[in-house]
Formats: C-alpha cells, structure tokens, sequence
C-alpha cells in the first residue's frame, strides 16, 4: 500500500510529574540544539487552554511533536507529515524510529530526567490520509476496504518488533475520523532494544 | 494509470467555478516552481486565494540568543519577496457572515486535520484559519472545502474581505430586519467582480441589523451597512443607512455616513461605484494611506458622496443587483426542532452558569442562541466533528462564527439546553463567560503572524486564566467589560473598540528589549463600534494582569452608579487614567527581573529579530501583471489538458488564454470591457492592432491573428494536433502580449 500522506503515532504517559507547561523551555532549546537528526525543528505553539487536545506543540519541517491531553489519555505524540517513504511499512518504519527516538530525548533529557516515562506496550497509530486510507468500516460501502489491508500490513510489521503476540485493532470510529489503530504488546521492551529492531 | 486525487474525487462536487479557478492556482504554482512566474505576481496570486505568510517564513528565526537560520530544502526557492516556498504558512477561509452547515463543520475538521496542526482558528472577521500548512497541500484542501461550497477566494491581499454580518440576524430582538440575506448577495456579487480587482488595500464590509448592539461593528469598517425601513406611499420599505470610511489600524477612524437609506434595490450598485471610485481614486503606492479612510478623509465626506452618485450613473445594468430580492420572501431558516420551554428541568450547577452568560433568548419564542466559547478562538479537529454532530441534532444548519471568535447554535429549542450543554461540555467546549471579561478576543501576534511585536495569544490565555478563577467573586461591573488584545499597532485584535485594549510594542531597558502592551481605554464596543479608546501608556507584558486589576478595582470602586467604564474613563480623563498604570511604566534591569524580558508562553529572550514583512499590504504590481499570469495559466491548463489526451478541453483553454491576454491589454487602457468574448476581440482589434501597436516588427500582426481566427472559426472537434497548434499559438499571443504592454506601458497599479 503506498505511504500515507501523514501518519502519527501516540505512546501514552506511565508517569508524568510535570506540568505541561515546562515543556515549552525544553522544546524551544531542543530546536536551539537541534537535537533531532534529519528534521528541522521551527516553532513551539501552546495550546493548553484548549480542553482535550493537544497542550504543547514542537512544529517541525518533517514532524511535530506534541504533548497531547486527547481523550483524557495524555500522551507524547508524534505526526509525521512529510518524507514517508514510498509504502505503508516504509512510513510505519520511519515514523516509529523517529517517535521512538523522541521519547528517548524526553526520558533523558536534562530538565525532564526522572519526571516522565512513557509506556512501550501500548500505543495508537493514525494513518491521516482520507484519500488513499479512507476510514470505511469493514461492511460499509467500499469494496476495498483499506483498512482491513493496512490492519494486516501494520500487524506483519509491528510483530517484528514487539514479538508476534502483539495486537493491532482497528479503533471503531467514526467515518469522518481518519483510520485507527491501537497496539498492544504483553510486553514493554525498552526504547533501545526497540530501535535496535527497527 | 494515473493516480487517482482529491481533485478526480470530487470532481463533481465542486462548482465549476471554484474547481476551475483552483486548477489555474494549482497551475501558476507549477510556473511558479519552473521560474516562469514572477515572484510578486505569485504572492499576490496566492494571497488572494487566502494563501499567507507565516512567522519564519522568510528562514530566520531568534532563538533567544541569535538569529539563525532555518535550513528548508532548496532553500533558494520562493513563493513570494522572501518567503521561502517550504516554509510552513497560514490558510485563511472565508466564512461569509459566519455561516456554516455542519457539513461543512466536517471537512473543516477534517482538512485542519491533514494539513494543518489539527486546530481550527476563528478570527476577528468570522473567517477561519489554518496555521502551519505547506503551500503544496493547499489545492487540495481548496478543493475539499469547494466541495462543501467553502471558497478561500479573495479571503487575503487587496480585496473585498470575508463580508461579516451580525451572528444574532434573524433572530434578535432588537433588529429591524435579518440583514444575513443582504449580506450574502454582497459577498456573491463583489467576490471576483471587475470592479474589485484594483484596489490599493483590503476592503472590510460588514452589515448590522440595528444601531444600538454592536454586533456588527460597522463604524469601523470601509463599508457599512445598518438596516432600516422607512414609509414611502403608507408602504414599508426596507433598506441600510451605510456608513464608508471607517477602520481601525494603526490609525482608527469612525465611520462616516455615505447614504441615511439606500433603499435595497441600490445597495449592490451603490457599492459598486463606492468601488469604482475607490480603485480609481485610492492611494497605490503609499501603501500606509492606500486603505478608502484616507480617500474619504482627503476628499471630504460630501466630495466622496457625488462621485459615487455620479459613477452610479454611468454604470451599466446589471440583473444580479436586483435578483436576489425576488428570492428574499422565501429567505428563512428552520430550526430542527419544535419550540418548547426551560420548565424547571434539573440542571447542574455548571448549567446555571453557563446559560447567564451563554445564552441568548430569540425573538421566536421557545428558541434560543447559545454561544460555544473558544479559548482564544480554538477548537480542535476532534471537536468540530463532535460539535458538527451536536449541531445536527439540535439546530442543523444553523451555526455561525462571530467576530468575538466564537461560534454560535442558533434556534435551540429551549428545553434542549441543559443537555445540550452537557454534551459541550463533555468535549471541552462547554466554558461559560462568553462576551463577558474572559471572554478575550486576541489577533495571532508573535505565535504565528509575521508583524506581531507581542504575545497577544499568551496574555490573552494567562488574563483568561486567571480571571476565570475569580470570575464567581468578580463584581458585575467587571464581568461585562470586554478585554481585546493585538499583537501590534495593526489592531487585528480589535484593541480600539474594547473597555480595556492592549496593542504590543516594546521597550529597551539596558542592553535588553521587553515586550511591552500599549494601554488603551474605554473604547466601545456597542453601538456599532460606537467609539475608539484612549491609548494611555505601555507597559510591561508581564506586568498586565496586575495591571488589568488595578483599573478594575478602581473602577469598582469609584464608578458612580449606573456609569459605564467608558463615561468612568471619560471623567477621570486620561492624565489620571495614566496615573493608574504609572507605577508598572518602570523599567526593571534584567539583572533585577530576568523574566520581564521574555514572553507570555515563550521562554526565549525577548527580541524584534523575528518580525517579517507583512503580506496585509503587499506588493506593488501592475493590474496587467495579475491578469496576463492568469492568461498564462490557462495556457498552462490547456498543456494539462492535451497531455490528458482531451484536445477538445485543450482547445477552448488555449483559446481562453489569448481571450484572457487580449483583455489584460485592454483594461490598460479601458477597465470596462466586461468579459464578453466578442467585446475583447473588438476591442483589442480597435485598440492594438488596428493601431499596431501589438505587431511585432518581423512577424507584424501574425500573432495577433491567431485569436481572431479561432474567434471566428472555433473548430468544431479538434484533434490532438490541432489543439498542440493552437496552444502554440496562445503561447505566442502571450508573449507578444507582454511586449505590446510594455511598448505602451500599462499603467493601473494594484497593491496585495
Ligand atoms: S495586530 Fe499585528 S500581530 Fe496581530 S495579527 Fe494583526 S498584524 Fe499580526
């Protein structure tokens, strides 16, 4: 299946003992340092006052990096909006090592050492692409039902990494929303023995 | 086979019109990207279709220390005077009159969602915006709102704006008669009209249903609208007392009174002349005196007056002035629901709360308005869809964004309030306060806009914050006054025309800048916009939430009862309104008070490094530059089309294109050509060639015989050979064109 346009992945909060807004110093220095390789980091926008959304926003070139409040479910979210690669395993690949590397730099980072972890065994994956993934539940209208192939494709793949008891299901939302899926491994491996599979 | 897109997908769904005019922007993007256009024909292109620029844009960026710069891919290339192609940008869409169906709540979420940051802002002027886009997604999602009916056409550069109207039309209490229909026939007519392409700056309308409310500001718009009816014969006749001239800016001026009753049949035609004379007269080049307050302030209200009567003489007859009336008896909305009644059903307490502040009791009996409060004029996408589905169920079409950048339901049947309230609330969207002193309306400022010297958003979120905490013990007097914040002197925010304003400026202490929020006071906001503030010193950013209640106190203290904190400020008289920010004017060290020398929500030091130019006042070029780049266009289009083995669609755009070039080079000299095909070719014939200024000195008139010929003899069923010819051939028109122009000089200016 060709790349989507856009794609995110959220990896949710085990601890978070800050305060959302002490990510916006960490972020504006993170793009003073440039400490993500191969993507240009640009801004920082807040949007804590909004309820249930995203809070902090790092505004990249290739990516953003968000910490999102969505769904009371806070988490570190990653959305890659350019450079996917040519097919969905391609995007899912690259997306995956850049997020996992975010959460590295989060978890280590001088000012946030000690006051975050972010749980490995768990994770929601948005393909945001209405045009070559749109979001038709498996009895709808469409014949080829995109999501039921991404399902697999993301499965093959995730197994690689997380063990082949992972779990990848389809979140049953609404049309207009675009395609979901929530992983599940038994097990949270480390960020490292992750990349090191990647 | 080709890949199948957005614009294969909805090809029948969209207009032709818009579908059209957004594959020649699609097509002067790729000329752009091949060299082939100019760089400020392109910006002003992309500006009028709501394409702007964004802070950084133009690859700089302060990082609290230095001023770096921001390594984009090819970095060389631009979409505008120093504005890098693959700096992100904003999107604006135009809302006309705030007025949404949930349909189109959908697609808005969903193309926020793809490629923006998944946020939706309502502005000042009820448009929307997307920050943070790639000009190369933006056909598409121009495409997706098309499909909806949504244009993004002319919502930037020097054109008539997104027309804004009162969110209550149609349903409040002390209107003289719902202006929204009125509103919507002159955003129709003007959008992409002749007569508005010329203008030296923006042109804001907006219509009001009553003098005394202030929904819809129109003292400080270019062209205002106030309905009322008169009796002529012992028969009612509806009409506007229109106000022309006003703005606010960096210098704000109230508006003057053009006409006391234009009756409906002339308000169309009256703005069209009001616009002839307005492109024929502003100012071009000073970009500064080009908006029509300074035309009417140097001519004189009186002086601008006749010449509008006498350009509405000469102009020609239209059918669409008139049209829409005879659909106007029919012009109704339908609630969704029966009327019913608030009998007492238990509410929660948040419910109480909320329907003080957020609900509006219609004119129609058992229905009601209820305001959806956006904190800084935000929702995400993930909302909309939520709050698209809440709209079906209780009010169907009947939404609108206000100028106070929320939005609102209108026609809820009464008993539905409290769980209506309860599924807004549920999805972060049930804050109560709307239009009182959290409610703050902010511009983008330093966050996103390019001029902004201050943080307007970040204040604005710390003063709501913080006065939403104390808003259960704030005195009523307080509760109702409105705080509106601007990034700079522009006044985006609407600083003039709130109680308490602040419009960003900065100061030097040592070695360092501050950000600093001039004071301003007192201006009205009802009434229309009745009256601007007095600017009564800057101080601190950091020191404005004291500041905000220190006025407020006194305020409480010392107003007489019944006085408002405009006649409070009145009377006090500005060297004492001073007086009461005097003590925060001081200037720390930033040895003493490091953190007064950053930002509201931004860490950085402080500094000026950041602001761009600004895309609001654009470009100088010339009248004949912006069309002939939408002749090559077509051109363009026509290329597209025969590599898309379709010679008959080639054919008729090739064609289009020398028609479109022919009249360029007409309207240099004679801007009433209108667009009849058969007209150009004469007039083009008479003007150029006949003269032969357009021959060229080998070939003499051959190109110019190209458009006769196919004007004469279209070829019923061209083959691919015959359109390759024919675009050949407009390819060679255009060239020759650009040559004539130049021999002769165009001389109508236009500014972005
Ligand atoms: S007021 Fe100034 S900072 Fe605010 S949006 Fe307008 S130009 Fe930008």
């Amino acid at each position: 299946m060709t790349a989507p346009q856009r794609m995110s992945v959220k990896f949710y909060f085990d601890e978070l003992s800050v305060d959302v807004e002490e990510f916006i110093p960490v972020f504006h220095r993170w793009i003073r340092e440039n400490v993500v390789p191969n993507e240009l980091l640009l801004d920082v926008a807040d949007y804590k006052h909004i309820i249930d959304g995203p809070a902090i926003l790092l505004v990249g070139h290739e990516a953003d990096y968000v910490i999102d409040l969505t769904d009371g479910k806070p988490g570190f979210l990653y959305v890659r909006k350019r450079d996917l690669g040519v097919d969905l395993p391609e995007a899912l690949a690259t997306t995956l090592a850049q997020a996992l590397n975010s959460i590295r730099l989060a978890e280590t980072d001088v000012e946030l050492q000690g006051k975050l972890k972010l749980r490995t065994d768990a994770a929601k994956i948005v393909l945001l692409d209405r045009l070559n993934y749109p979001n038709q539940t498996p009895n709808g209208s469409g014949s080829n039902d995109a999501g039921q192939t991404a399902q697999s494709q993301l499965a093959e793949n995730l197994g690689v990494l997380f063990g082949e008891n992972v779990t990848v299901t389809r979140v049953e939302n609404d049309a207009r929303e675009p395609l979901t899926f929530e992983l599940n491994a038994p097990a949270a491996p480390d960020v490292d023995t992750l990349l090191g599979r990647l | 086979m080709a890949n199948i897109g957005w614009k294969d997908i909805l090809a029948e769904e969209m207009p032709l019109d818009m579908a059209h005019e957004i594959d020649i922007f699609e097509g002067q993007m790729e000329l752009m990207g091949q060299g082939k256009l100019d760089e400020k024909v392109f910006a002003e292109t992309r500006l009028r279709r709501g394409v702007y620029g964004q802070r950084y844009d133009n690859g700089q960026r302060h990082d609290g220390f230095e001023s770096r710069e921001l390594e984009f891919e090819e970095i060389e290339r631009i979409k505008g005077p120093d504005t890098i192609w693959h700096a992100p940008g904003m999107q604006r869409i135009k809302v006309p009159g705030g007025g949404l169906t949930a349909e189109q709540l959908d697609v808005l979420a969903q193309v926020a969602d793809e490629y923006s940051d998944g946020i939706l802002h309502v502005t000042t002027r009820q448009d929307f915006q997307l920050h943070f886009v790639h000009i190369e997604d933006t056909p598409d999602m121009m495409r997706r709102l098309a499909s909806v009916g949504i244009t993004t056409r002319e919502a930037c550069g020097n054109s008539v704006r997104n027309v804004t109207c009162c969110h209550l039309a149609g349903v409040c209490q002390t209107e003289v008669f719902d202006a929204t229909p009125y509103s919507e026939a002159f955003a129709q007519f003007l959008l992409g009209h002749d007569d508005v392409q010329d203008f030296g700056r923006k042109f804001k309308p907006a219509f009001s249903g009553c003098e005394s409310e202030a929904c819809g500001l129109v003292m400080m718009h270019d062209l205002g609208y106030l309905a009322q009816v008169r009796e002529v014969d012992g028969k009612q006749q509806r009409g506007f007392k229109v106000y022309v001239g006003g703005g606010l800016g960096t210098v704000p001026h109230q508006a003057k009174v053009l006409s006391e009753f234009t009756p409906e049949e002339e308000i169309l035609p009256e703005a069209q002349a009001v616009s002839r004379v307005f492109a024929r007269l502003g100012e071009k080049r000073n970009r500064n005196r080009a908006r029509i307050k300074f035309l009417v302030a140097k001519l004189g209200i009186e002086e601008f007056r006749r010449l509008v009567i006498e350009e509405r003489k000469t102009l020609p007859h239209d059918d669409r002035w008139t049209a829409y009336l005879e659909t106007l008896p029919h012009y109704e909305e339908k609630p969704t629901r029966p009327p019913t009644f608030l009998n007492g059903q238990v509410s929660s307490a948040g419910f109480q709360q909320w329907f003080e502040t957020n609900v509006y009791a219609q004119r129609q009996e058992g229905y009601s308005v209820v305001t959806v409060n956006l904190p800084l004029g935000d929702l995400t996408s993930q909302q909309t869809w939520v709050l698209s589905d809440i709209a079906r169920k209780y009010v169907g079409d009947n939404v609108r964004t206000t100028v106070e950048q929320n939005i609102v339901l209108r026609w809820v049947s009464d008993s539905d309030l409290p769980s209506l309230y309860e599924e807004l609330n549920a999805i972060g969207l049930g804050d109560a306060g709307a239009g009182t002193v959290v409610d703050i309306t902010a511009c983008p400022g330093t966050d996103t806009c390019k001029l902004g010297i201050a943080s307007s958003r970040g204040l604005a979120a710390e003063l709501r914050t913080r006065l939403t905490a104390k808003s259960a013990s704030l005195p009523d007097a307080i509760k109702d006054l409105k705080i509106k914040i601007s990034g700079c002197f522009n006044s985006c925010g609407q600083h003039h025309v709130s109680d308490i304003g602040f419009f960003g400026n900065s100061r030097r202490s040592g070695n360092f800048k501050m950000p600093h929020f001039q004071v301003v006071l007192g201006g009205m906001w009802r009434e229309n916009a009745g009256s601007y503030g007095l600017a009564v010193g800057a101080v601190p950013s950091k020191t404005v939430p004291d500041v905000v209640d220190t006025i407020t106190s006194r305020y409480v203290e010392e107003r007489a009862k019944g006085e408002t904190f405009q006649e409070w400020i009145g009377r006090i008289g500005k060297k004492e309104a001073r007086s009461l920010i005097q003590p925060y004017m001081k200037l720390p060290d930033f040895e003493q008070q490091p953190d007064y020398f950053s930002d509201w929500g931004d860490p950085r030091v402080f500094s000026l490094g950041d602001i761009g130019i600004g895309e609001c006042a654009g470009e100088v070029v010339s009248l004949f530059s912006m069309e002939i780049a939408t002749a090559e266009s077509e051109a363009f289009e026509a290329q597209v089309a025969l590599d898309e083995n379709d010679p008959a669609r080639a054919d008729s755009l090739a064609y289009a294109s020398m028609v479109k070039a022919a009249r360029a080079l007409v309207r240099t000299q004679f801007l009433d050509v209108g667009d009849s095909p058969d007209r150009i070719v004469e007039e083009f014939k008479t003007r150029f060639f006949d003269t032969e200024l357009f021959f060229d000195q080998y070939a003499k008139g051959k190109f110019g015989q190209y458009l006769f010929d196919r004007h004469q003899s279209p070829n019923p069923s061209p083959d691919n050979d015959a359109a390759h010819r024919l675009i050949e051939e407009s390819l060679l028109f255009i060239e020759a064109t650009h040559v004539c122009e130049s021999k002769v000089g165009g001389n109508v200016l236009i500014e972005i």
